[in-house]
C-alpha cells in the first residue's frame, strides 16, 4: 500500500515538475526572445540616429552589449565594434541584410552548434542607403536546461523522499483504523464508508461460517457418541496408514494408550494378521481376519476407503470373537463327540452281527453275543433319549408342571434306588439334613439328583462314601452331594459340564454313561433358577452344591 | 517441502515398524520351528528373511534421498541415521532367525532341544527384540535401556547352555554332532540378543543424541 501511494505521489510531483518545466521554457523563452528583438530595434533607431548625425565618430565612444555592424548599401562592411571591419566579407548575401535593403528593415536568427548559442539579428536600412545591423546572442533551450539541471535533481530528491514519508505516513493512517476493525462483529465497527459493503459480506460469511461449525460440531457430536458407545472397535485411516479417527474401544481391544499426534497406525499393533488386513484393504480388497491378543480372539473387517477408483484410506471394525470362536469350538468338539459315541456302540453291534451272520459263532455263544448286541443297543437307545432330553431342555419344550417337590423325600428315592449300585462298589450313601420343599418339576429334579449321586458313587473309590445334604438356609435351599472319589484335576473342573466331556476319555466304556449327564444336571439346574457349584480335589473327592 | 519432509519421515517410521514387526516374526516362526518342530515354520522363516531383505534396500533408499534431498539436521538427522543402522541390525535378525530355521531339522533329528535351555534363551531373545521394536515404536528410552540391561540375562543363559553342552559332550560323546549344532544354534540366538541391544541403543541415539559408542 504504502509502496503505491509512493508511486502516485512521486508521480504526480515529476509530472507537475515536468509542466512547469515545459510551460516555463515555452512561454518565457518566447517572450524573451521578442523582447531582445525590440530591445535591438529600439537599439538601432537609436544608433542610426547618432549616425546620422556624427557618422563614424559615433562609435568611438559607444559602449553597448550588442554586437553593432555597420555597412555600406553594397555590403562592404564599416564599422565592426567587435571584429575588424576589413576582415570581414560582403554581408549582402545574409537574409536580414537583403530583407533590410528590400524592406527598409529585417531579421532573422542564427543558431551556433558549437557554442550552443543563437544570434538574433536585426538589421535596418540607413537614409543614405547605408545598412545597420545590430545582434545578440541568447543561449539556447538546451543549455538553459544543463545549466537547471543541479537544482531539478535536488527538487527530484527531496521530491521522492518528501512522497516516501507521506505515502508511508499516509497509508498508516489509512490502515490503522481498518486493522482495528473487529472481525468477529465487523456490523459495529463503521470506519469508512467505502468499507461496509465489504464489512457487511464479512457479517453474513461469519454467520454462515458459524452455523456451519455448529452443524459439524453436532455431527461430530452424534458420530462420537455413536462410535464411543460401540463396543466393537472402530479405527480410520488414511493411505500412508496415518490413524485419522478412533472410538476408545480400539484402543482398549488392541491394548493401546492414547495416541496423542498423529501416529501410524502400525504403533498400535504390528501383528502380521493386522498388517495384512491394512496392506490388503489399502491396496482396494475388503477383507477379514483372526487376530489373537493374549487369549482373547478379535476379528478384523478391513473397508478400503475409495474417491473414484483412488484408495484414500481404510476403515477398520475390531469385534471381539472370543466366545463365537470358543462357542464355535464347542460346537466343533460336540459334533466330533456325538458322532464318536453313537458310532462306537454301531460299530460294536455291526461287528458282532457280521460274525454271526457269518457263522463263526458257535449256537451255544448265540446268546452271549445276543447280549452284547442289547448292551450296545441300550446303550445306543440311552444315548440318543439323553441328546433328546438336552435338546428338548435347550428349547425349554420341557411341559411346565411347577409343583411341590419334598427335595429329601426325592434323595431318599434316588438313593434306594441306586442302592445297588453302591453295594457293589461297597460304597456307603448317607443321607442328612431336613424336609425341605420347593417349587419345581418333579421329573427334572430326579434326574438332576439321580445323576448327581450316580456320579458320585460310580467315580468313587472302594469303600468310599457319598453323602447327600438339604438343608434349608433362610429363603434358600442348599442340596450337596459329597463323595470321597477320585476327584477332577483343576484343569477339567470347568469343562465337565460340557457335552461328552469326559476327564479320563479312555475309561469311558468301563465306567459307562453317556458324558451326558452332567450337562443334563446343568440345564436341569438352570431350568429351576437355581445355581450350581463344584469344588473338588484329586484323589479327595468332589462336592456339588445346588442352591435353590 | 517441509510438510513433504515430514510426510516422509512419517513413511519412514512405518516401515521401520513393518520390518520391526517381520524381524519378530521371523524369530518367533525360527524359535517354533526348532522347538516344536514345525517344518512349515522354517519355511515361512526363509521367506521373510528374503522380505526383509528387500525392505532393508527400500528403507536404505527413501534414508539416501531423505539425507540428499532434505539436508536433515539435528533431531531429524539422528532419526534417519540411527534409522539406517537400526535397519542393518534387523536384516542380522533376519539372516540368523533364517540360519536359526535352517538348522532346526539336523537338531530335532538328533534329539531335539530339550536337554538344554535353548527353549529359555529362545524365549529371553523374542523378549529382547519385541521390547527394542517396542522402544522405537513409543520412542521408550527407559524400556529401551531395559533392553541394553537385558542382554546380560541372555549371555547368562548362553554360558549356562555352553556349560550344559560340555557335560552332555563328556557324557554321551555320540551325540557330539547335534551338541555342535545346539551351541551354533545358541549362539545365533545370543547375537540376535546383541543385535536387539544394538536397535535399543540407536532408540537411545535418536531420543538423546548420546550413544555408548560415541564419545
Amino acid at each position: 500500500m504504502t509502496g503505491k501511494i509512493f508511486k502516485a505521489i512521486l508521480l504526480v510531483a515529476i509530472a507537475v515538475l515536468l509542466s512547469c518545466f515545459a510551460l516555463i521554457f515555452g512561454v518565457l523563452y518566447d517572450l524573451m526572445k521578442s523582447q531582445i528583438t525590440d530591445e535591438l530595434q529600439s537599439a538601432a533607431s537609436y544608433i542610426s540616429e547618432g549616425i546620422s548625425n556624427e557618422g563614424m565618430d559615433y562609435f568611438s565612444d559607444l559602449k553597448v552589449k550588442h554586437r553593432i555592424t555597420w555597412m555600406a548599401s553594397d555590403g562592404t562592411v564599416l564599422f565592426d565594434n567587435q571584429t575588424d571591419a576589413a576582415s570581414m566579407e560582403n554581408h549582402t548575401d545574409r537574409e536580414e541584410v537583403q530583407a533590410a535593403i528590400l524592406e527598409g528593415s529585417g531579421e532573422s536568427t542564427r543558431y551556433s552548434d558549437t557554442f550552443g548559442e543563437k544570434t538574433i539579428y536585426y538589421a535596418l536600412r540607413l537614409d543614405d542607403g547605408s545598412i545597420l545591423r545590430v545582434s545578440r546572442t541568447q543561449h539556447t533551450v538546451t543549455v538553459l536546461i544543463l545549466g537547471m539541471l543541479t537544482p531539478v535533481c535536488i527538487i527530484f530528491v527531496s521530491a521522492c523522499v518528501l512522497s516516501g514519508l507521506l505515502a508511508s505516513a499516509l497509508s498508516k493512517r489509512i490502515v490503522r483504523p481498518i486493522n482495528a476493525i473487529d472481525l468477529e462483529h465487523p456490523e459495529q465497527s463503521l470506519v469508512y464508508d467505502e468499507l461496509s459493503p465489504l464489512l457487511s459480506k464479512i457479517y453474513h460469511q461469519n454467520r454462515i461460517i458459524d452455523r456451519q461449525v455448529k452443524d459439524l460440531q453436532r455431527k461430530q457430536a452424534e458420530f462420537t457418541a455413536i462410535t464411543e458407545n460401540m463396543c466393537e472397535g472402530f479405527l480410520v485411516i488414511d493411505k500412508y496408514t496415518e490413524l485419522l479417527s478412533y472410538n476408545s474401544s480400539a484402543l482398549r481391544l488392541l491394548g493401546a494408550e492414547v495416541p496423542d499426534g498423529r501416529h501410524s497406525l502400525l504403533e498400535l499393533n504390528r501383528s502380521e494378521e493386522f498388517r495384512k488386513a491394512i496392506e490388503l484393504s489399502l491396496q482396494g480388497e475388503r477383507n477379514e481376519q483372526l487376530m489373537n491378543i493374549g487369549e482373547r480372539t478379535y476379528q478384523l473387517i478391513a473397508n478400503p476407503v475409495q474417491s473414484g477408483s483412488v484408495v484414500v484410506g481404510s476403515v477398520i471394525v475390531i469385534l471381539d470373537v472370543t466366545e463365537r470362536e470358543a462357542r464355535e469350538q464347542l460346537r466343533r468338539e460336540f459334533t466330533a463327540n456325538v458322532s464318536h459315541e453313537l458310532k462306537t456302540p454301531l460299530t460294536s453291534i455291526s461287528g458282532t452281527a457280521e460274525m454271526i451272520k457269518n457263522g463263526f459263532v458257535k449256537p451255544e455263544d448265540i446268546a452271549h453275543f445276543a447280549a452284547n448286541i442289547y448292551d450296545e443297543a441300550q446303550r445306543l437307545i440311552a444315548l440318543i433319549g439323553d441328546i433328546l432330553h438336552l435338546s428338548q431342555m435347550d428349547e425349554k419344550s420341557e411341559p411346565l408342571c411347577s409343583e411341590d417337590v419334598d427335595l429329601y423325600e426325592l434323595c431318599e428315592d434316588v438313593l434306594q434306588r441306586l442302592k445297588n449300585e453302591a453295594s457293589k462298589k461297597s460304597v456307603s450313601l448317607e443321607l442328612q439334613g431336613e424336609h425341605a420343599v420347593i417349587k419345581g418339576t418333579r421329573q427334572i429334579l430326579d434326574e438332576v439328583i439321580y445323576n448327581l449321586c450316580d456320579n458320585a458313587i460310580k467315580y468313587n473309590v472302594q469303600n468310599g462314601s457319598v453323602t447327600v445334604s438339604v438343608n434349608r438356609n433362610g429363603k434358600q435351599t442348599v442340596l450337596s452331594v459329597k463323595d470321597t472319589g477320585i476327584g477332577i484335576d483343576p484343569a477339567h473342573q470347568e469343562r465337565v459340564f460340557e457335552r461328552f466331556y469326559r476327564v479320563d476319555k479312555s475309561h469311558s466304556k468301563e465306567i459307562g454313561g453317556t458324558g451326558l449327564g452332567l450337562s443334563i444336571v446343568k440345564h436341569g439346574v438352570a431350568y429351576h433358577n437355581a445355581s450350581i457349584a463344584l469344588t473338588s480335589e484329586l484323589n479327595c473327592g468332589t462336592t456339588v452344591t445346588i442352591t435353590f | 517441502m517441509r510438510n513433504q519432509f515430514n510426510r516422509q519421515l512419517e513413511q519412514l517410521n512405518t516401515a521401520l515398524i513393518t520390518m520391526g514387526a517381520m524381524c519378530e516374526e521371523a524369530i518367533s516362526s525360527a524359535a517354533k520351528a526348532l522347538l516344536e518342530n514345525d517344518v512349515q515354520l522354517q519355511k515361512k522363516t526363509l521367506v521373510l528373511r528374503s522380505d526383509i531383505k528387500q525392505s532393508e534396500r527400500s528403507i536404505e533408499a527413501l534414508c539416501m534421498k531423505l539425507l540428499l534431498q532434505q539436508q536433515p539436521v539435528a533431531g531429524d538427522l539422528r532419526t534417519i541415521s540411527s534409522a539406517l543402522r537400526i535397519i542393518s541390525d534387523m536384516e542380522r535378525i533376519g539372516d540368523q532367525a533364517s540360519d536359526i530355521a535352517e538348522r532346526a531339522p539336523f537338531i530335532n533329528q538328533g534329539g531335539g532341544t530339550g536337554r538344554v535351555r535353548i527353549a529359555d534363551m529362545a524365549r529371553a531373545v523374542i523378549k529382547m527384540v519385541t521390547d527394542s521394536i517396542d522402544s522405537f515404536v513409543h520412542k521408550d528410552l527407559e524400556l529401551a535401556e531395559s533392553v541394553v540391561a537385558y542382554d546380560d540375562v541372555v549371555d547368562g543363559i548362553f554360558s549356562s547352555i555352553k556349560n550344559e553342552l560340555i557335560a552332555l559332550m563328556n557324557s554321551d560323546i555320540q551325540n557330539s554332532e547335534v551338541c555342535i549344532d545346539l551351541i551354533i544354534t545358541a549362539k545365533y540366538f545370543e547375537r540376535i540378543g546383541d543385535h536387539a541391544a544394538s536397535i535399543a541403543e540407536w532408540v537411545e541415539f535418536s531420543l538423546t543424541g548420546k550413544h555408548s559408542d560415541i564419545i
